[in-house]
Order: structure tokens, then C-alpha cells, then sequence
């Protein structure tokens, strides 16, 4: 029992990727369990991190050591309070995602498909976990590669004309970014001799006044690198047609679970490895101000033209990247705080919208914004979380977007610039200004025939939809306990 | 403007070269296949630096031989164990653009991306 309890941090990782290539064996002859088996070892993942997460909480800081091998040589496992909130919404929402993915899925790719789909989905959240919970800059290194790799297998695992060509898009900026990523790596390991995270920290604080010009370029190379993979806003231009055209599991994945990931990892580095001056004397913290800004901004406009109800919610997507990215960039307690409680609420808005707009399109096979009218009251339940989510994404009270536009507001305060509150203002109108008409016309253009009747969709595709809306509201009306969470996690990023 | 630290660090100075005619290469190539070696160019790049920082001059292999002089210098290992696992990484993520492009071709007929934004 202690073996295995020293064993929980390497088995969070490694049970969903054996369980993976498991499925690969099943993929052919029995693909009907495969979704089943692929459950089963994300709530294996899931189980353990609500464990690993009570640890945490108790103030613990869980190492690991892979192979028994001590740092500085080998590669370690370390499990902060941020690591632990995220491996808690990675587990936990990809628990729904693929409980909707069971009957949603043969009816969105090929039915020979829909085996190796579980397959890659483990892959690439095996990659997640890894990235969140490695303290070694290669193996994250790796880990970036890998869950692009299965990103990418998401998208194209429609078979379409437009999900492959969305799909060798990404790729190839996946790849464009990691080449940065690894660039910086290899900088990095050339000044301080140390992959660990915590001895290059240590190292850079007494040899980084002697490379200054080093330091721009490490911090450029990584904003680029991970910028591109987490579409910050210029280099954006991936996201709207992979996300888009994937089918609605991935969509929800890529959307609420993959984009984050590459967050936590730009955080990790620019907070633990660089430290906030560095961030702050290099400009590249008004740099990803002024990007998250027109992220916010150029995001909230273009969705407004889109007519596809995913690809709007893919520029949003772009949108609410700008909020984590303004959150962090502004540096103070509450702006951090606001950016990591965006991570987790933005996780479940987008999963809840996308499964929501997968549900719909099951049901009715409609993707136009503008045929929706009286979707209320035929998919009442899945119209209800639908417009829980988008009361979140404009901020009213009581639903968990507020609470994040309030933290960035005292963050922009904190930090002395309140012109941001403005932005936030503005950012919500428009997204009331493309929410509200969908929520509109489901509830009151419905014309004579209106007839409520239960959605006719399976109802483990409505639970998922339903416990999402749930979590939101949670948030919304209960954010102390994860508040203060966050606030820790944040203690120990800007003091480290 | 003094080149002899240059030329002594000229393996440094050719990785950047490498990689950013890969970076090129993909950013402006409109052949996706021309994509793909742009792909490989930028990460044997970065496979350079990495050997680079490793090398030591006049360093042998880190191999425990008695017979040999006691003041010999042994390179650093890590960074070529490291750029296996790069090489790996790299040949994956080819192989898989690979694929996607025989699909493509087959959907449109063409590997030429201007004609494939047309046809859509």
C-alpha cells in the first residue's frame, strides 16, 4: 500500500497511456468496448488526482522520481497546487467528454474509426498530464510534441476534406512552435547545465545578468513557441478551422482542455524558471498585454460574423485566450488568480457549448446559428446549459464568468491600469452581442408549434452537457474554496 | 568587428542558418511536401545546437577506459541522448504530415496549397 502510494503520481501518467494502447488491440475486432475500457482508465486518472489533490491540500508537495534516479540527472515529477488543479479539470472533463463521446461519436466520424479514436484521445491526455505534472524542461519538451501529435489526430479523425487540410494547418504550426520551444530548451541548457526545472531556476537568478541578450531571445522563442500552440492572438489562425471542423468531443478537448495546457506550461516557465523580472525588464509582459488585449478584442469580433455555430465558438475561444493571457500578464495576485480560475471556468464553458452545439447538431443536424429557432422547447435541457454557458461567457452575477472579469478588474486595478476594465466592459457586450440572439431565437421565435418535449438525444450525451452547467454555476455562486486554492498555487509561482 | 569567436563557434552560427531557411521554407513554400523537408531542415537545426553544446573539443566518447590517460576529457553525453529523442519526435511528426498530405492529394488531386484553397 505505501509502494503504491509513493507510486500515484507516475501511475496518473502512465495508466491512461497503457490503457491506450490497449484499446489499440480492441480497436478492430471489439470496438464496441473500447469506449468503455477508455472510461474506465480516465476515472482510474481521475480518482487518483482527487487523492494526489487532497494531499496537496494538506500542504504537501508530492515528488517523484522516475526510476529512482535523483535530480539533477533524472526526470521528476512534481505535483504543485497548480499541477494539482489541472491534472483535477483535465481528468474530470475529459470523464464527460468521452461519456458524450459514446453515442456521439458514430454518428460524427467512421464507424471503423471509432475505436482508435479512444486510442488517441488517451494519447493525447496522457501527453496533458504529463505536461502538467513534469518538472523536467525536455520531457515537457516531448510532451508538447506528443499531445500536438494527438491533437491533430483528434481533428482529422473526421475523415473530411476540411478537417484534413485544418488538421496539416495546425500541424505544421504545432510543429513550428515546438521547434521555438525546444530552441529556447537548448538555450537554456546551455547557460545553466540543469533540464530540472527548479535547479535551472536556481542557476539562471546568479547567471542571467551575464547574458542579456540570451534572455530575450529564450523569452521570445518561448512566447512564440508555446504562443503559437496556445493561439495567442496573432497566431491564431490555426484554431478557428481545427476546431471547428473536428468532431464535437475533440472540438470540446482542443477547446476547453489542450489550448490550456500550453498556458500552465508558459506560466511555469516565465514565473518558476524566469521569475516575474525577468518577465517584466524583458517588455515581453507588455508585449502579451497588448496581444491578449486584441485577442479580446479582435476574437470577440470576428466570432460576431460567423455564421457556423462552431466556428463561432472557436473565435471565442480566441477571445477568452486573450482574458487568461491579459490575467497573467498583468501580474499581480488577482490578475493571476482571475487567469487560473479562467483556465478552469473557460474549460467548462467551452465544453458545455461545444458538447451543447454536438447534441444539437445530433439531434436536429443543424450547424447555421440561424435555424435554431424553437430549440428550447424541443432540447430543452441541452438549451438550458447551452444558455447557462453563454450567461457565464458575457459575465452576468451568479454565473462563473463573472467572477473572472471581476478578478481581472481588481488585477487592472492592482496593477494600476484600470483602462483594462474598459476592455472587459466592452468584451462583454460583445460576446451579449453574439450569445444572446442564438439563446434568443431557440426561446421566443418559435412561431405556433411550440410543443415541450424532453430532447430526444441518448441521456448519457445530455449528463455530461447538464453537469457542466452545474460546474459553472458552482463557480459562479460558490468561488471561495477555489479561490483560495488559486491563491496558494499563485504564492508559490511568484515567490519561486 | 572581431569574426574569431564567430569562427570558432561556427557550428552555432550554422544551426541558426539551418534553422531559420527551415522556418522559411515552411512559413512560404506553398508545395506541401516542400513543407514537410522545411519541417526537417529547421529541426536538424536544432539537432546541430544541441550536438554543438555537448561537443567539447578534443573530448572522446564517455566510456570508462583504464587504458586511457588520466587527464582526457569526455564530451557531455546528454545532449545526443537528448537528440535521439528529438530525432524520434521529428520522424513521427514527418511521417504523420506524410500521411495527411496522401489523404489530401487524394481528396484534390494536387499537393499545391493555393490550388487546395481554391477548390474548397
Amino acid at each position: 500500500m505505501e509502494h503504491f502510494q509513493k507510486l500515484m503520481p507516475f501511475s496518473v501518467v502512465i495508466v491512461p497511456l497503457l490503457v491506450g494502447f490497449t484499446l489499440a488491440l480492441f480497436a478492430r475486432w471489439k470496438r464496441e468496448v473500447c469506449g468503455y475500457l477508455a472510461l474506465g482508465g480516465v476515472a482510474y486518472a481521475f480518482i487518483i488526482s482527487l487523492v494526489l489533490t487532497g494531499r496537496v491540500f494538506q500542504g504537501e508537495l508530492i515528488h517523484y522520481h522516475v526510476s529512482n534516479w535523483l535530480p539533477p540527472w533524472g526526470i521528476e515529477l512534481l505535483i504543485d497546487e497548480l499541477g494539482t488543479m489541472m491534472l483535477l479539470l483535465l481528468t474530470g472533463c475529459s470523464l464527460l467528454i468521452l461519456l458524450f463521446s459514446l453515442k456521439s461519436l458514430s454518428k460524427e466520424i467512421p464507424e471503423e474509426a471509432t475505436g482508435w479514436y479512444y486510442t488517441l484521445y488517451l494519447l493525447t491526455l496522457t501527453a496533458m498530464i504529463g505536461m502538467v505534472v513534469t518538472n523536467d524542461l525536455f520531457n515537457l519538451y516531448v510532451m508538447v510534441e506528443v499531445t500536438g501529435l494527438g491533437a491533430c489526430g483528434l481533428v482529422v479523425a473526421k475523415g473530411e476534406k476540411l478537417s484534413t487540410e485544418a488538421s496539416l494547418r495546425y500541424l505544421m504550426l504545432a510543429t513550428l512552435g515546438s521547434g521555438f520551444l525546444l530552441f529556447a530548451i537548448g538555450f537554456l541548457y546551455q547557460v545553466t547545465g540543469n533540464l530540472n526545472i527548479s535547479y535551472v531556476a536556481a542557476e539562471l537568478v546568479r547567471v542571467r545578468e551575464q547574458y542579456p541578450f540570451l534572455m530575450w531571445a529564450t523569452m521570445s522563442f518561448i512566447t512564440v513557441g508555446l504562443g503559437v500552440k496556445s493561439a495567442l492572438f496573432p497566431l491564431h489562425i490555426w484554431l478557428p478551422d481545427a476546431h471547428s471542423s473536428a468532431p464535437a468531443p475533440s472540438s470540446a478537448a482542443l477547446s476547453g482542455l489542450v489550448v490550456k495546457v500550453y498556458i500552465v506550461a508558459m506560466l511555469r516557465i516565465y514565473f518558476m524558471v524566469f521569475g516575474f523580472e525577468v518577465f517584466h525588464e524583458t517588455y515581453m509582459r507588455y508585449l502579451i498585454l497588448l496581444l491578449a488585449s486584441l485577442a479580446i478584442l479582435g476574437g470577440s469580433l470576428f466570432a460576431f460574423v460567423q455564421l457556423n455555430l462552431k466556428r463561432r465558438l472557436a473565435y471565442s475561444t480566441v477571445a477568452q485566450i486573450g482574458y487568461i493571457f491579459l490575467g497573467f500578464s498583468l501580474g499581480t495576485k488577482w490578475g493571476v488568480v482571475a487567469a487560473l480560475l479562467h483556465i478552469i471556468i473557460h474549460a467548462f464553458m467551452k465544453c458545455c457549448l461545444f458538447l451543447a452545439a454536438g447534441a444539437i447538431y445530433y439531434q436536429t443536424g443543424r450547424k447555421k446559428v440561424t435555424h435554431f429557432s424553437g430549440l428550447g422547447y424541443s432540447m430543452p435541457v441541452t438549451m438550458a446549459a447551452f444558455t447557462v454557458a453563454s450567461l457565464s461567457m458575457v459575465g452576468i452575477p451568479l454565473f462563473g464568468g463573472f467572477i473572472t472579469k471581476y478578478g481581472l478588474a481588481m488585477g487592472s486595478l492592482e496593477a494600476g491600469n484600470p483602462y483594462f476594465i474598459i476592455l472587459i466592459v466592452i468584451s462583454g457586450l460583445l460576446n451579449a452581442a453574439y450569445y444572446f440572439p442564438i439563446v434568443w431565437q431557440a426561446y421566443f421565435t418559435s412561431g405556433h408549434n411550440v410543443k415541450l418535449e424532453l430532447d430526444k438525444v441518448p441521456v448519457v450525451m445530455l449528463i455530461p452537457v447538464f453537469l457542466m452547467a452545474l460546474g459553472i454555476l458552482y463557480m459562479g455562486i460558490f468561488p471561495g474554496g477555489t479561490l483560495e486554492f488559486l491563491e496558494r498555487a499563485v504564492n508559490r509561482l511568484i515567490i519561486m | 568587428m572581431d569574426f574569431s569567436r564567430l569562427m570558432l563557434n561556427y557550428p552555432y552560427f550554422i544551426s541558426i542558418i539551418l534553422f531559420c531557411l527551415g522556418c522559411l521554407c515552411i512559413l512560404t513554400q506553398h508545395n506541401l511536401i516542400k513543407k514537410v523537408i522545411g519541417i526537417n531542415i529547421m529541426e536538424t537545426g536544432i539537432f546541430l545546437f544541441f550536438i554543438a553544446v555537448g561537443n567539447i573539443e578534443g573530448g572522446v566518447a564517455p566510456i570508462y577506459d583504464p587504458a586511457l590517460p588520466q587527464e582526457i576529457i569526455y564530451i557531455n553525453p546528454l545532449p545526443s541522448a537528448l537528440m535521439l529523442t528529438g530525432i524520434v519526435v521529428s520522424f513521427s511528426v514527418t511521417a504523420f504530415a506524410l500521411a495527411i498530405i496522401v489523404k489530401l492529394y487524394q481528396f484534390y488531386g494536387t499537393v499545391y496549397a493555393p490550388d487546395i484553397m481554391r477548390m474548397r
